[in-house]
Order: C-alpha cells, then sequence, then structure tokens
C-alpha cells in the first residue's frame, strides 16, 4: 500500500512537472527514456549472468571437489574484493591488451555480471548451509541417491532461502547499471547528466531519473515477492 | 538381525561408543535406555550409516554393513553395498526430519518412487493406505506446516514404513511432542511393535512403554551396554548400581 | 600484453600512492558522517509524529532504491544552482554520507530490535531507568549483529569512492585513468588500482572479523 501510494504521489508530481515546464520535457525526456531503454537492456543481460554465476559458484564453493572449490573462492575473493567500477574499466581498456575487444555492452554486462555473481555466490552457500541437517539425514535413511537428495530436497529448500537475498543483490544490481557510461552506453544516467547540461534544469531531470530507478527496484521487488510467495507456499502457518 | 561386533565410535579424543557388542534377533522389540550422553542415539545413527565408525564390524542380516565380502576378503563397502543393506532399514527421528516443501503424500512416496522403480499410482496408493493406519488420511495434502507435532511424527513413520524396511529404528519419537499428543505416537508404534512383522530398535525416556511393548531392554552407560534383559526383571530387579540409580531418578520425576 | 614495469615503479605508482590518500580520507570521512547521520535518521523514523517519522521512511526509501551515481550528479549539480560552491571532493564526501546514513539507520533500528522484549521488560521489572537500560543492557546486547555490518559499510564506502571520478575528484580511479590518457596505456593503472582495492578489502575484511570476535567475546562472553 505504502509503496504504491509513493508511486501515485511520484506520477502526480511528473505530472505537475510536465505542466510547469513543458517545452524542455518534449526535449529532454525522450532522451532519457532512450536511455532506459539502454539500461533495462544491460540489466536483463547482467541479471541473466549474475544468476547463473552465483548458482555455479554458490555450489562450487559448498560442494564441489578442491579444484573446484578453490577456483569458487578465488572468483568470489577476488570479485568482491575490488571496485565494480574498476572491473568495468579493465574489462574495457585492459581486455583488449590481452586480444578481447568488448563491446561497451558486452564489457558492463561482463563486468556488473562477474561482481555481483560474486556476492550471489555467497548468498546461494548462505542457502544451501541453512538448509537443516535432518534434511539430509532423513535422505540418507530414505536410501536417496546424492543427486536425488540435492535436486529433490536440497535445493528446492535452498531456493527459497536464498530468493530474499537475490531479489535485494538484483536491485543492486540496477542500480549499479547506473556505471555503465564508463564504457560509453548511454543509459538513463548518461543521458540525464547530458540533458542537464544542455537545458539546465537539474532537479526535473534528476527527479525523474531518480524517480524511474525507483521504479525499476520497485519492479524488481514486486517480482521478488511474488517468487518468494510461488517457492515458500510450505510455510503458510496452520489455518 | 543386528550385530555390532566390538565397535568403536569416537569424535575426536571422545569415545562415544566403546568396544559395543550387541545384537537383535529378527522380529525382536528392543529398547534402550539410559542416561542422556550415553551412546542410545549414536547407536542408531552408526547403523543408519549417518556416522561412520573408527572399529569393529555391524552385521545386518549376517552381512557387513561398512565392509563387504569380495572373494573372502572384506574390503571397504561400495555404495550400492551400503544402499542394498540400507534399504533394510527405516528411521524414525526425534524431530521428524519431514521435508517442508513436500505435502504429506509427496514425502510418503517421494523415496519409494526412486528406489523401488513403482509408478506414481502404485506409490500414492500404498502411501494413503499408510497414512490411513497412522491415522491421518485426511491430512494427506497438508504440508508438515500445517500439521501438529504428534502428526508430523506419524507421517515420518508412514513415509518410513513406505520404504518396507525389515528393521525400525526410533530414536526418542515422542522428546520433542507436547504432553497431550505422545499418546497418538505411542500407539501406532505399539501396534507395529504388536504386528511382528518387523524388527524394532527404540530408544526412549518412557519407561512404561518400554516395559509394555519390549521383548528385551537394554541399559546403556557410558558407551557401554551395561546391562539387558526381559522388561520385568531390569525393571523390578535391577542389578546394576547405576542402573538402579537411573531408574530411581527417572521415577522421581515423573 | 606488455606490462612495463619502470612505467609501473616511476610513473603509476607514486600518483596512485597521492590518490590514495583522497580515496581513504573521503573513506574515512564519509563514515564518521555516516555513523552519525544514521543515529539522526534512526531517530527521526521512530519519532512518534507521524509528520516526522513518515517524510524520514520515505526519504530512506527514495535513497536506498536509487543508484549513488545519480545522486552525487545530482547534489553536484545542484548546489552550484542554489549558491553552495563546494570542491567536488567535498559534494562527493556529502553524497556519500547521506547515501550510507540511510543503510547505517536500517542498521542501528534492526539491532535495536533484535534485543529480545523480554529484556525491555525485564528491565521495567527491575524498575530500571531509561538511561540504565539503554547503556547497561540494551546497547551492549545490540552491538554485536551492529559491529559487523557497520564494518562492511566501511568496506563499501571505499569501494564506493571511485565514484567520485566522475565528478574529477583526483581518488584513485580518476587518477588512473588520467595516466591511462596522458601516456596512452591503461593497463597498469588501472591493474594497480584493481590491486588496491582488492588487497584494502581483504585486509579490512580481516579487521573486521578481529573486531566481530572481539566484541562477541568481550559482551556475550
Ligand atoms: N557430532 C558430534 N560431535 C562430538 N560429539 C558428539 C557428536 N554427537 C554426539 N556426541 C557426543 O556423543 C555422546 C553420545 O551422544 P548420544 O548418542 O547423542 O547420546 P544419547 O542419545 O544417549 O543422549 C555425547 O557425549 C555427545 O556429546
Ligand atoms: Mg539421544
Amino acid at each position: 500500500m505504502n509503496r504504491i501510494g509513493i508511486v501515485v504521489a511520484l506520477i502526480a508530481f511528473l505530472v505537475g512537472l510536465s505542466v510547469a515546464t513543458f517545452a524542455e520535457l518534449r526535449v529532454f525526456l525522450p532522451a532519457i527514456l532512450r536511455g532506459a531503454v539502454v539500461t533495462v537492456h544491460v540489466a536483463t543481460l547482467s541479471i541473466a549472468l549474475f544468476l547463473l554465476l552465483s548458482v555455479v559458484a554458490g555450489i562450487g564453493r559448498a560442494y564441489g571437489a578442491a579444484p573446484v572449490r578453490w577456483l569458487s573462492v578465488l572468483y568470489i575473493e577476488v570479485f568482491r574484493g575490488t571496485s565494480l567500477l574498476v572491473i568495468l574499466f579493465w574489462m574495457f581498456f585492459v581486455m583488449p591488451e590481452f586480444g578481447l575487444f568488448l563491446s561497451p555492452v558486452a564489457a558492463g554486462v561482463l563486468g556488473i555480471g562477474l561482481n555481483f555473481g560474486a556476492y550471489g555466490a555467497e548468498v546461494v552457500r548462505g542457502a544451501l548451509a541453512a538448509v537443516p541437517r535432518g534434511q539430509t539425514e532423513a535422505t540418507i535413511a530414505l536410501n536417496m541417491s546424492a543427486f536425488r537428495r540435492m535436486t529433490r530436497i536440497v535445493l528446492p529448500q535452498a531456493v527459497a532461502i536464498m530468493i530474499p537475498g537475490l531479489v535485494n543483490l538484483t536491485i543492486e544490481l540496477v542500480k549499479a547499471t547506473a556505471l555503465v557510461s564508463a564504457v560509453t552506453l548511454s543509459d538513463i544516467t548518461y543521458a540525464a547528466v547530458q540533458q542537464n547540461q544542455l537545458h539546465f534544469r537539474t532537479v526535473e531531470i534528476f527527479s525523474i531519473t531518480l524517480m524511474l530507478y525507483y521504479c525499476l527496484a520497485q519492479f524488481v521487488r514486486f517480482g521478488g515477492a511474488a517468487l518468494e510467495d510461488r517457492f515458500s507456499r510450505h510455510r503458510a502457518r496452520r489455518a | 538381525m543386528i550385530r555390532f561386533d566390538k565397535v568403536l565410535k569416537a569424535y575426536g579424543a571422545l569415545e562415544v561408543l566403546k568396544d559395543l557388542d550387541f545384537s537383535v534377533e529378527k522380529g525382536e522389540v528392543v529398547s534402550i535406555i539410559g542416561p542422556s550422553g550415553s551412546g542410545k542415539t549414536t547407536v542408531l545413527r552408526v547403523l543408519m550409516t549417518l556416522e561412520d565408525i573408527q572399529g569393529g564390524t555391524i552385521y545386518v542380516d549376517g552381512e557387513p554393513l561398512n565392509r563387504m565380502d569380495v572373494n573372502g576378503q572384506l574390503v571397504e563397502a561400495s555404495k550400492a553395498h551400503v544402499r542394498r543393506i540400507r534399504a533394510k532399514l527405516g528411521m524414525v527421528f526425534q524431530s521428524f526430519n519431514l521435508f517442508p516443501h513436500m505435502t504429506a503424500l509427496q514425502n510418503c512416496i517421494e523415496s519409494p518412487i526412486y528406489t523401488q522403480g513403482l509408478s506414481k499410482a502404485e506409490a500414492v496408493e500404498e502411501a494413503t493406505r499408510l497414512l490411513d493406519m497412522v491415522g491421518l488420511a485426511d491430512k494427506a495434502g497438508h504440508y508438515p506446516s500445517q500439521l501438529s507435532g504428534g502428526q508430523q511424527q506419524r507421517v515420518a513413520i508412514a513415509r518410513t514404513l513406505a520404504m518396507h524396511p525389515e528393521v525400525l529404528l526410533f530414536d526418542e519419537p515422542t522428546s520433542a511432542l507436547d504432553p497431550e499428543m505422545v499418546g497418538e505416537v505411542l500407539s501406532v508404534i505399539r501396534d507395529l511393535a504388536k504386528s511382528g512383522r518387523y524388527t524394532i530398535l527404540l530408544v526412549t525416556h518412557q519407561m512404561g512403554f518400554a516395559r509394555e511393548v519390549s521383548d528385551r531392554v537394554c541399559f546403556f552407560d557410558a558407551g557401554k551396554m551395561v546391562e539387558e534383559g526381559v522388561p520385568g526383571d531390569l525393571f523390578g530387579n535391577p542389578r546394576n548400581e547405576r542402573l538402579r540409580q537411573f531408574l530411581s531418578k527417572v521415577l522421581e520425576a515423573s | 600484453m606488455d606490462w612495463r614495469w619502470d612505467f609501473t615503479f616511476e610513473v603509476v605508482l607514486p600518483r596512485i600512492w597521492q590518490a590514495a590518500g583522497v580515496t581513504v580520507w573521503a573513506t574515512v570521512v564519509s563514515f564518521l558522517l555516516a555513523l552519525v547521520g544514521g543515529l539522526v535518521l534512526m531517530l527521526l523514523k521512530t519519532h512518534r509524529s507521524a509528520w516526522i517519522s513518515r517524510p524520514a521512511t520515505e526519504f530512506i526509501e527514495v535513497i536506498r532504491a536509487t543508484p549513488l551515481l545519480v545522486q552525487i550528479f545530482f547534489l553536484f549539480f545542484l548546489l552550484p544552482e542554489v549558491g553552495i560552491t563546494l570542491p567536488p571532493l567535498t559534494t562527493g564526501i556529502l553524497a556519500l554520507a547521506i547515501y550510507n546514513s540511510t543503510l547505517c539507520a536500517e542498521v542501528y533500528r534492526a539491532g535495536f530490535q533484535a534485543v529480545p522484549s523480554g529484556q525491555w521488560e525485564a528491565c521495567v521489572a527491575l524498575n530500571m531507568s531509561t538511561y540504565r537500560t539503554y547503556k547497561d543492557v540494551i546497547i551492549p546486547q545490540s552491538l554485536p549483529p551492529i559491529v559487523p555490518a557497520l564494518g562492511n559499510y566501511l568496506v563499501a564506502i571505499f569501494k564506493e569512492t571511485p565514484l567520485l571520478s566522475f565528478v574529477a575528484v583526483a581518488e584513485i580511479m580518476q587518477v588512473s585513468k588520467l595516466i591511462g590518457s596522458e601516456y596512452y596505456r591503461f593497463t597498469e593503472a588501472i591493474t594497480v588500482a584493481g590491486i588496491f582495492f582488492l588487497v584494502m578489502s581483504l585486509v579490512a575484511a580481516f579487521l573486521i572479523r578481529l573486531v566481530d570476535q572481539y566484541v562477541k567475546r568481550s559482551i556475550l562472553h
């Protein structure tokens, strides 16, 4: 309720603004919306890579044989330890030194995906560890194979536990796409700065920009809440 | 049916089972009693292969559980061997350990479908029969979180029976329950004991119940079996000093 | 790939070392401001009057749900328009502090909420004053969750300081970009910057663990 109220208020605010400053709005809004397309594009691809890396490295660290485990730890520590902007620059300016020329989108997606995948892996590992030991013991007593134990008992319960953490990271990821202008992409943030330098309407332009990001974040949150419901139906308390 | 031969179980330097010799005949109902920390749970856990042992051998139906016979030599058991032996055993946990993301019925069919190659319809039919037997026919579609502790434990028993084990292991099956739910679970176990179809190993603090259903009661203390006998003798005429102390404390409490 | 060690030692390291001072300064100052700001925001958010708590809550929500970089730009362009001219570094520190104070506010709130309600009730039953209740019972018990969380935010702020390069603050990232475009060599400068962040983060994570263990041991026994 609370959130819906805010979104309604913000839309009213936007309409008020557009009335007050119609001429400029018509100039800079299309540019910012074109930026939004880039932001959503980069965010979607990055989220896919982030989730994939989270699961692979999280399971690798929790259950992998020694070399896999060490590789996962190395990946997680390195990409959590550095700053996203440094990673992005590295992808874009240093990778060509190794003969790997990445397009701006590829550099952005790879940098963001690798960075957040390292955080996500820790969420996944924590969720796997949070499945009670008794569950594993029951699968042994029921003579289930290790594969079925993982796919039928441990993972489904771990997924329910990891969703809130992964949703929070996804919101952080969407916010972090604001950095991709560093690798020459014209996302929302880039468009806002550029339009502001042309029109000097700081309050309007940046209010709209903040609101766009806010809406994207709420969008992810609603989706996450729906997923969480779907995966934790069994937790419904006695009616 | 089950024989512990000089079984040693240690956590680091702490020896929890010390050269334990202990056996259970086919169809026998045996209760294990003893003070907390004496190793009762451990006996069931090593038998169920939830823990490995550091010495000795456990035999199930004459076959060693943790080793296997290859051309007359005992070698480390293969996975297939362990799983074949384990299929004869079923365990009911103190804290139920139902799968929370599956309904009562799904809990009962999950393993039979894959370990016994039943079709889903066959597994459902069998599970429904067992849930009915433990008095929960109407709860088949409920998730564990929607059931009381006593109901959860009865589902856990049905889930174990669905595996068609020959030996049933109960680890204090009523200790985690509110007092008013103890009776419903004990009555299910009583029926299983009376049916004569199962070899039963029951760890319990319910002395009255142990006396009523057991063919034999074993008293454990500090990782050893100190005294065993038919219930009447063991409770009526305890010889060991530690057993006498234990019984008087338990009786005082109740 | 060619990596030039002479270039690394003669140009990159000295300049990045200087810039590291700016990075550390920005980190420490905005962290301290955020610690205080967070406390203020938490008090506003839990204020009895809805006229105060509601706006505070919404402010926290919006700041947390939007990118820090946009907030930095916003402040950077807004302040001069309303007649406040500050050096970019100061503006950047301010933005970092505001953003992170909303996060700290949540940490404080969660920490106090984690103290079981039975503890409050026991204090009432023992007729303790509000001051004694907080000082001797509530705050000591809420520290174990709060301290490591704040430590993590210190590291997070450290990793956020490269954003100040967008408004031309001469911190590590900006300096390595400058070196790159001056000499047409990005590899050494950006790699050194990356290693600097990695090493500092690992050291910080280690220190946080020590402090965390110390707090747990000395308070919870
Ligand atoms: N995982 C473990 N690690 C170390 N010690 C353990 C572990 N599990 C049990 N023990 C110890 O083994 C002893 C016997 O435990 P248990 O068999 O559970 O006793 P009982 O069921 O008779 O109360 C206890 O002293 C207990 O502390
Ligand atoms: Mg026990």
